[in-house]
């Protein structure tokens, strides 16, 4: 499988974390998103009308929407699926218009309503931390259960990602431990922006 | 107006980024800049032309009177070398910051994890920092660091030399190790565009020996790096360098920084800095 | 300003550091793998970097930025670029009183013989932003401060209330042993809307 990848991108991010959590080796094609907009050369777009990434291709499957991706990942790895995914993973797609955008805005200047994405991105905390609660009164840590799902993997970047864009996750101490968690699993890989958990390295 | 602040030249546009003309700020204050034809040009709020150079692959200005040419870097000329330009990344920190924690290794292993260092190879030995008077450029050298993954042409881990200079107060330039190149040194800057004192645009450019990568891959390396310098920027309280000594507690690690520090204070460039613990 | 309120136990459990605040004072909030809690000005002295972005490794809080150690009395006891040095006494962070008490994180930025807020036997329920002044807060309610207000509900609650700035505080709030955690949870929610309507 083929990723055609940018480093800096939220969406391309769930595909290499969740690969990274399958132990799925994938082969990653840089792709100069900024300054170099290659997403929008006449390579990329002969493979992806949308000029959007991520674009993932296996044999002659070509993928570019990042919840499609993640299905197909996991297609043959039912632990890592629930019958709640698909609220998430529209939750989760939302989330780029305001979490987002806010962060495509502070980072690299992208032109936006930033007043309106960054209000959208704090509703949007409020509900994944309502949701966390109520799922911590019955025991339970990840999106739909006790276990991680493409829900939680659909979700953690742009989540994690918020403060780029200006908005705090200070206040939401459940989304602090769900992201932690997540930061726990086996094969966990992270990001810029996204720290690994440095505690039991080298103890001194 | 403040000479020793504004007869710099600062970046403030990569050239080949330039199409329809576009408004930016630089030291707080609006400026605009575009093309016409071949020659960049860059006005202030008024509409008077300001100065321009291009180098380096970006356009450069000043709202003074600079009292020398923009600095050189003549090794970046040679044959063989490709010149990466990596794009802009805005940080909410004094410019003095993201210039001073480019200056700085000791954080490579928390920060840069598993690339530019990693536990237990944390210790910074001691290497030459001096003003060099002649130039009026702070220079750090010999500074040697061990390195997971110092480039994208290295194959593994290697201890990696550095050597810092600082040529006007919002630029450093870094020559590193080139892995496929013993004896050469790959060229990293990072120009420092000051937009506000607390807020600014950030743009690295390279000129490096690879024949492996690709541009693209060479450009979302020095993005993953300095993005993950980002988290840390913006985190620093204050967002303004402090220059008195009190407020923060180098170590010997912190050689470049005192350096850079007390050459700030020497030539009188506050902006972005902290003048009074606070 | 006696004791506020800064999280709730369960919220930060052992090995965990979180960002806090009261006021104008950042803090960091932690607790050790032995269970002691610990509220520290949000500051490394060495590089101004946040040590709620740091992480606990043993009995210690390590900064992100370059891995230096403070032990529980706030004291740096270890420079990673510098392995071989102890450190002199006087790289250290401020630290404040912090006490946990009924599944509250207390802290106070002064000196105090003030004794904890009573909880009356209630356990915790959950912790929410609300954009509204902790004094104004206090007001809606009629309530002489805001360290601790009780409302009038079928839950019995009480909220801990945190200033965090002049828009915004932390509610932590607490109810009856027996109250259902989710009914209460989603009480706080619409109360939360009901004081976000209110102009300022």
């Amino acid at each position: 499988m083929i990723l055609y990848d940018y480093v800096l991108s939220a969406s391309c991010y769930k595909v290499r974390l969740m690969a990274a959590l399958l132990g799925t080796p994938l082969t990653l094609r840089a792709v100069n998103f900024h300054p170099g907009r290659e997403h929008k050369s006449p390579e990329m777009l002969a493979l992806n009308p949308k000029g959007t990434l991520p674009i993932l291709t296996d044999g002659d499957t070509v993928l570019t929407d990042s919840a499609d991706i993640l299905r197909h990942l996991t297609a043959d790895h039912p632990e890592w699926r629930s019958t709640d995914d698909d609220r998430w993973l529209a939750f989760a797609s939302a989330l780029n218009a305001s979490l987002g955008l806010a962060r495509l805005h502070d980072v690299i200047g992208y032109d936006a309503d930033i007043d309106k994405a960054r209000a959208a991105g704090v509703a949007a905390l409020r509900t994944l931390e309502a949701h966390l609660t109520e799922q911590r009164f019955d025991g339970l840590i990840f999106l739909t259960g006790s276990k991680p799902t493409i829900a939680d993997i659909a979700c953690f970047p742009n989540i994690a990602l918020a403060p780029d864009g200006g908005v705090s996750l200070d206040p939401y101490p459940s989304v602090r431990l769900w992201m932690r968690a997540i930061r726990s699993l086996p094969g966990f890989i992270e990001m810029p922006g996204i720290h690994r958990l440095h505690e039991l390295a080298h103890p001194v | 107006m403040n000479a020793a602040i504004d007869n710099h030249w600062y970046p403030v546009a990569m050239i080949s980024g330039i199409d329809a003309p576009r408004e930016t700020l630089l030291l707080g204050k609006k400026i605009s800049l575009g093309r016409d034809g071949g020659a960049c040009w860059v006005k202030d709020a008024t509409g008077t032309e300001l100065p321009t150079v291009e180098r380096f692959g970006h356009l450069w200005t000043s709202p003074g009177q600079p009292n020398r040419d923009l600095f050189t870097i003549p090794e970046a000329d040679s044959p063989g070398r490709r010149l990466v330009d990596v794009g802009s990344v805005k940080v909410k920190c004094s410019p003095l910051r993201a210039v001073e924690n480019f200056l700085d290794i000791a954080h490579f292993p928390f920060v840069h994890t598993d690339i530019l260092g990693a536990e237990p190879h944390t210790e910074v030995d001691r290497y030459d920092v001096k003003i060099r008077e002649e130039v009026d450029e702070v220079w750090a050298t010999k500074v040697k660091f061990y390195q997971p993954q110092a480039a994208k042409s290295a194959a593994g881990g290697i201890t990696t030399e550095y050597m810092y200079r600082v040529p006007a107060p919002t630029c450093s330039v870094l020559y590193k190790t080139c892995p496929p190149r013993p004896g050469e040194w790959d060229i990293i800057t990072l120009f420092v565009q000051p937009l506000t004192d607390e807020w600014c645009e950030v743009w690295p450019w390279m000129a490096l020996y690879d024949d492996d990568s690709t541009m693209s891959e060479m450009v979302s390396f020095q993005q993953l790096i300095f993005m993950q310098d980002r988290s840390i920027l913006e985190n620093q309280l204050p967002r303004k360098l402090p220059l008195d000594p009190g407020m923060e507690v180098p170590t010997q690690a912190d050689m470049t920084s005192v350096a850079y520090r007390r050459w700030l204070k020497k030539i009188g460039y506050t902006y972005g800095a902290q003048l009074v613990a606070a | 300003m006696d004791w506020i309120a800064v999280g709730l136990k369960e919220d930060v459990p052992p090995g965990f550091v979180i960002p806090s605040r009261i006021a104008d004072t950042e803090l960091a909030v932690w607790c050790s793998p032995s269970g002691t809690y610990h509220a520290w000005s949000d500051r490394c002295p060495h590089r101004g970097m946040r040590l709620s972005h740091g992480f606990v490794r043993g009995e210690t809080l390590a900064c992100i930025y370059h891995g230096w150690q403070y032990n529980e009395a706030g004291s740096c006891h270890y420079i990673p670029a510098h392995p071989k040095l102890t450190p002199p006494d006087t790289i250290c962070v401020p630290t404040y009183r912090c006490i946990e008490a009924g599944g509250v994180i207390w802290v106070s930025l002064t000196e105090t013989d003030t004794p904890l807020p009573a909880l009356g036997g209630r356990r915790t329920v959950r912790s929410l932003p609300v954009s509204m002044s902790a004094p104004d807060l206090a007001a809606h309610f009629g309530a002489a401060g805001f360290t601790t207000i009780a409302v009038v509900s079928d839950h019995d609650v009480l909220l801990a209330v945190q200033p965090c700035t002049d828009g915004e505080c932390m509610i932590h709030a607490l109810a009856a042993p027996d109250a259902d955690r989710s009914a209460v949870s989603h009480w706080l929610e619409d109360l939360r809307a009901t004081l976000e309507r209110v102009p300022a």
